[in-house]
């Protein structure tokens, strides 16, 4: 591995306010503050891995996905120089601007939007299409001769939204045809979309079990990058339910069968597809027609 | 002689009076026309129905000509060498489908490989096929009876296609070529041609009857493009019938030496081959039979039932709802500050993409992004409704 090699970390965090509001009433250990001081550490440590290591945080949320570091003004510098002499204790000063950014610009979505409608799941295919699309671009933009390897950490907290299946599926196999790895921790309840996620795209799946050790689990599992992983004891992969759904009833089902239109999957045999509405074929068994008796006809 | 409706060559045609296509607005200025004219080539594809599960055969000449240097090192080996790569985007955009190999040469027609699901066995064997002599004349009838055995007993719900790459301009036929032309038309198979060296008319002629496209490379990269073009799905004819296939969603299971109850068991898909695969602990369960297999997708040799995982499936979706174009326009027209909405990037081109459904504004690099790989807009993701 050459040292110039370029090693992204995208951190996608769900912030959604609906789950974080309820966890603050059911216990005061893990709050929305303290998991991004999580985030924060394992930031800072991998850009202290090495030089060339690079870092992007979006915030995931039920309006929006808003980009909390790098952020727009970041070509124009200068404004971060002054926070970052106010640092005071020897930081590498990298560190402590991003920092500062990650806290600014998270309390500033916090307080801007609002959850109006019926909107309460994240966004979270969404955020994953943004973070591909701002990998795709640091990856043209480096010198000749040095090679981008990038993986993306989702952070997520609520359920998952059957909703998002498709957007979500076609996102896993952009990101396998990339070599971008989905790595996944999840604080609450498993999730079946980014199960197959880790599982496709060759990324490390975590249940946490104690939330207030998030910051461990962060360094010890997701810190390490590919090449890395290999001799590590890391947790063992997963069982996957690929088992696919049916369309009418939502249940997973072994055998079903398959419109070869438009691909919709049915647990019962019916004579038309309720997606694209075609009749089907059916195998009738053969009629015997009794044998009609001509007449003669009378001349 | 000729009843047929054929297609005038460009020298045979009249004089074309391209002056008058051309109109002048009030200010004279032609732009309008200009984009009129081009834009009247990009057309959204809409709902078109397509053929999802294909069965495709590949026809490779190995005939003498094959030996000729114009492309690099020679035309068997740039024509391997693209295969492969064809086989892996096949599969990668058509994960239920199916793609057999066969090669002509000595007047003979000869099967590389059987129809099968499973990209690595064509790929080993095109790899091994780059050792072949090129010799004798490729058989144009043969290569195409031998398809049609296989084709003739596949689903009428599948596509059956068949691509030739023909470099010979001669072929050596037993019988009559058109009778065989008729059978196919009969059969609906789909034959399209890649010709190497030049036109020839027997193609033309079968490609127009069973609806297939011909077309004669210009050089390495027109022939990765044109090869390229059978890679996604064609639309499918009227008459193939639809109906619902019936389907296994085998579960993986990951046994490890640990686990009391795991029972040591051949794979079925390893019975065939001579390299000793031998006992494994895990893999795919046949839901029907039981039978064992590592890979998926496969169909069962035991019950005949097609095994797939549901993201198989779900590969194939973006075929089925393809994204709108974006409209371009200039960025100095934009009021608001000049970010892409997907990357964060500045906009740095002379033109910007919008979204006609979100309105939101991207760069050339994710708009080529979202449409070749994403195939979903990440803002309109954003609105929570449902797709």
């Amino acid at each position: 591995m050459a040292s110039d090699d370029i090693n992204l970390l995208v951190i996608v965090v769900d912030v959604n306010p609906i789950w974080w509001g309820q966890q603050a009433q059911r216990e005061t250990e893990l709050t929305l503050s303290k998991c991004l001081d999580a985030v924060m550490v394992l930031g800072n440590s991998h850009m202290a891995m090495s030089r060339t290591n690079k870092l992007a945080v979006i915030a995931s949320h039920c309006q929006d996905s808003h980009f909390l570091y790098p952020g727009k003004s970041w070509g124009a510098g200068d404004s971060c120089e002054e926070d970052a002499s106010s640092s005071g204790d020897g930081k590498y000063e990298l560190l402590s601007v991003a920092n500062n950014f990650i806290a600014e610009e998270i309390r500033k979505l916090i307080a801007k939007t609002d959850v109006t409608g019926n909107s309460t799941d994240t966004l979270l295919a969404g955020s994953l299409a943004k973070a591909l699309c701002y990998i795709n671009r640091v990856a043209k933009d480096h010198e000749v001769g040095q090679e981008t390897k990038s993986r993306i950490l989702v952070i997520k907290a609520a359920e998952d939204c059957a909703l998002q299946y498709m957007n979500f599926m076609n996102v896993i196999f952009a990101s396998q045809k990339q070599n971008i790895l989905i790595d996944a921790c999840v604080l609450d309840s498993d999730s079946g979309l980014l199960q197959q996620a880790c599982d496709i795209t060759g990324g490390l799946y975590l249940k946490i079990p104690q939330k207030v050790a998030l910051a461990q689990y962060l360094l010890w599992v997701f810190l390490p990058d590919c090449e890395q992983r290999a001799q590590l004891v890391l947790p063992p992969p997963v069982h996957v339910d690929y088992r696919a759904a049916c369309f009418c009833h939502r249940n997973l089902i072994e055998i079903g069968y398959v419109c070869s239109v438009c691909l919709s999957i049915f647990c019962n045999f019916s004579p038309i597809c309720t997606t694209c509405e075609t009749a089907f074929k059916i195998q009738l068994p053969q009629m015997v027609k009794p044998k009609k008796k001509k007449l003669k006809q009378q001349t | 002689m000729d009843e047929e409706p054929e297609r005038a060559k460009r020298w045979e045609g009249g004089y074309e009076r391209t002056w008058e296509v051309l109109k002048e607005d009030e200010s004279g200025s032609l732009k309008a026309t200009v984009e009129e004219i081009l834009f009247q080539v990009i057309e959204s594809h809409g709902q078109v129905r397509l053929g999802m599960m294909r069965h495709l055969h590949v026809v490779i000449d190995c005939s003498r000509s094959m030996d000729d240097h114009d492309l690099k090192p020679n035309r068997l080996t740039s024509t391997l060498k693209l295969m492969e790569t064809f086989v892996d985007e096949y599969f990668d955009q058509n994960p239920i489908s199916q793609l057999g190999l066969i090669t002509t040469k000595n007047k003979r027609a000869e099967k590389l490989t059987d129809l099968a699901g499973n990209p690595k066995n064509h790929i080993v064997a095109l790899k091994k096929a780059v050792d072949t002599l090129c010799v004798g004349e490729p058989s144009l009838y043969n290569s195409l009876n031998l398809a049609i055995q296989t084709l003739k007993h596949m689903p009428g719900h599948t596509s059956r296609e068949i691509l030739i790459v023909l470099s010979s301009l001669t072929t050596c036929d037993p019988a009559n070529i058109c009778e065989l032309i008729k059978t196919l038309k009969a059969l609906k198979v789909r034959v399209s041609v890649i010709g190497l060296s030049a036109e020839v008319r027997v193609c033309t002629v079968l490609t127009r009857e069973t609806g297939g496209s011909y077309h004669v490379i210009l050089d390495e990269s027109h022939f990765k493009e044109l090869l390229m073009l059978h890679v996604k799905p064609p639309p499918a004819s009227s008459s193939s019938e639809c109906s619902l296939i019936r389907m296994g969603f085998p579960q993986h299971i990951i046994a490890s030496l640990t686990n009391q109850d795991a029972k040591p068991s051949f794979s079925m898909s390893h019975l065939d081959s001579s390299s000793g695969a031998g006992l494994s602990l895990g893999g795919y369960f046949c839901p029907q039979c039981q039978a064992k297999y590592t890979e998926l997708p496969v169909e069962c040799k035991v019950c005949g039932l097609t095994l797939v995982s549901a993201p198989h499936l779900a590969r194939s979706f973006h075929h089925l709802f393809p994204l709108a174009a974006f409209t371009e326009s200039p960025v100095d027209g934009l009021q608001d500050d000049r970010v892409c909405q997907a990357c964060q990037g500045e906009l740095k081109d002379k033109t910007a993409f919008t979204c006609p459904s979100c309105r939101s504004v991207f760069c050339v690099e994710c708009d080529l992004f979202i449409h070749d790989s994403l195939h979903c807009c990440p803002c309109c993701l954003h609105s929570q409704s449902p797709p």
